[in-house]
């Protein structure tokens, strides 16, 4: 497991099966919980990779997401995109050709970019503008 | 007016013994183990309801030929025949190089003076009578072809002559020195890859090519083999073929010129997009197939040349591969048994379907 800022990148074992998911979630889960996690795996050492396997990293995106932060891949396969092509859950993710990239594509929406306190929909002194034209 | 004698041999499974024209296929071929996912060779698989052997063998049979020799490689590789095709004789060689020779020249001892002498990895249509001609005005013991892309597996040999120069030399390509070729222009297919396969069976059903889908054509572009079943939530957009016995179970989708052949299960959900599914496979549900090779449970992906086994029963399978694992005697037993109590239980269950439950309140 590397920590590259806010974001977390781990890499995945070769055999992506039940056994194998098991351990790994145990690993990951405490990650997962964390507030806004973001997420890459590194999917280059994957040989195999089973329905189990699919499951795992689904079920990895929707806890990320359930708590607004995401998941995100690289460095897959032809032969594991080919299964997530197939299991149709290849729209779901975010992929990329290297972690770095993954990582990259995270900080363009990080948070410490917008200053601290103010609302995403703009200045407080644009709001009041808008209150006085009111 | 002299009549003349002709016939052809043509060689199935000449890739193992050095003898296949591979200086006459194209340079770029990948190196996706094609041996893993077909077990017999490319011109046998089944492709819209026929092998391309097969295919072939037609042609040449309405060509009215006196004698046709198939020459095998091994027995395991011979063809079924859906369709008569008169005067075909096949023949299991391990030594194919004598074995051709051997057939031209028992040709020659039966009078027939020329033969085709075609690999069946290629497919070619051409008027072969209009090649014929050309080689007997080119007065040579043996003609080449060529298209486009270069030299092909068919020849016209003279029999007689052939008995006297090595089969190497006789059956030289085009290009090699100055004998008269012959040009190609109509549709030609070289199987070198499994992706010609799939090429071959978009071609059919585009009608680019002579031979078409084996089969009835139900709606415009829609070919449907005996026995083939699809779901009425199922959709087919045309042009695709459904083999023989195969099943399109419900909110299945097949389009782009996929070919499902004979005893298939596409199964609920699933959809098939520019895909081959070959003879005798199951493919799972809610699955997206597209720009593959499918056999049991091995699949091409042609997009990203890759080649994967799929160990998961539920998504790929061989059809019917479920059977294997009969119940025991002890076990059936038991089911007959549960099924007995349940045809005295079903009474009671009639009555609480017909609405004389208390539970349900009017």
């Amino acid at each position: 497991m590397q920590t590259r800022g806010p974001v977390i990148v781990m890499e995945l074992p070769e055999k992506l099966n039940h056994a194998e998911v098991e351990s790994f979630l145990t690993e990951l889960q405490p990650l997962l919980e964390d507030d806004r996690p973001c997420i890459v795996l590194d999917c280059s050492q994957i040989q195999y990779m089973d329905s189990a396997g699919v499951e795992m990293l689904l079920h990895c995106l929707e806890e990320a997401m359930k708590r607004d932060g995401d998941l995100k891949l690289a460095a897959v396969s032809p032969a594991s995109a080919v299964i997530l092509e197939l299991m149709r859950v290849d729209r779901l993710f975010e992929v990329f050709d290297t972690a770095d990239q993954a990582v990259r594509s995270f900080k363009v929406f990080a948070p410490e970019t917008s200053s601290e306190g103010q609302p995403w929909y703009g200045t407080p002194q644009g709001l009041a503008d808008l209150k006085a034209a009111s | 007016m002299k009549s003349v004698g002709l016939g052809a041999v043509v060689v199935i499974g000449a890739k193992n013994q050095g003898l296949s024209p591979s200086h006459v296929q194209s340079p770029n071929v990948s190196d996706v183990p094609e041996g893993s996912l077909l077990p017999e060779p490319m011109e046998c698989v089944e492709v819209a309801g026929r092998s391309l052997v097969e295919r072939s063998l037609e042609r040449l049979a309405a060509v009215n030929l006196e004698a046709i020799s198939v020459v095998v490689e091994s027995a395991a590789f011979i063809p079924t025949l859906r369709t008569d095709c008169r005067n075909v004789e096949f023949r299991v060689a391990s030594d194919l190089k004598t074995a051709i020779r051997q057939e031209l020249s028992n040709y020659s001892q039966q009078g027939i003076e020329h033969a085709f002498v075609n690999w069946a990895s290629v497919y070619v249509e051409t008027d072969l009578l209009d090649l014929f001609s050309f080689h007997r005005e080119a007065q040579q013991a043996a003609t080449p072809t060529f298209d486009q892309q270069g030299p092909l597996a068919l020849w016209v040999v003279d029999c007689a002559k052939a008995q006297h120069l090595p089969l190497e030399k006789l059956l030289r390509i085009a290009g090699q020195n100055a004998a008269s070729e012959y040009f190609i222009r109509e549709y030609v297919n070289r199987l070198d890859h499994p992706r010609d396969l799939r090429q071959f069976a978009s071609d059919m059903l585009r009608g680019r090519c002579r031979t078409g889908p084996y089969g009835r054509e139900v709606r415009p572009g829609v070919w449907l083999d005996e026995g083939a079943e699809i779901h009425r939530r199922a959709r087919v957009v045309a042009p695709a073929y459904i083999g023989g016995g195969s099943k399109v179970r419900a909110d299945a989708l097949i389009t782009r010129f996929s070919n499902i052949e004979r005893d298939c299960c596409i199964d609920c959900g699933t959809a098939v997009e520019d895909s081959s599914v070959l003879a005798n496979t199951s493919v799972g549900i809610w699955l997206d197939l597209c720009h593959a090779v499918v056999r049991e449970n091995m699949l091409l992906n042609l997009e990203r040349d890759v080649l994967i086994e799929i160990l998961d029963s539920r998504v790929l399978r061989a059809s019917g591969a479920s059977r294997r694992f009969a119940p025991k005697t002890s076990e059936r037993r038991e089911v007959l048994e549960q099924i007995s109590d349940l045809q005295e239980t079903r009474q009671v269950l009639n009555a609480w379907q017909l609405g004389n439950n208390n539970l349900i309140q009017e």
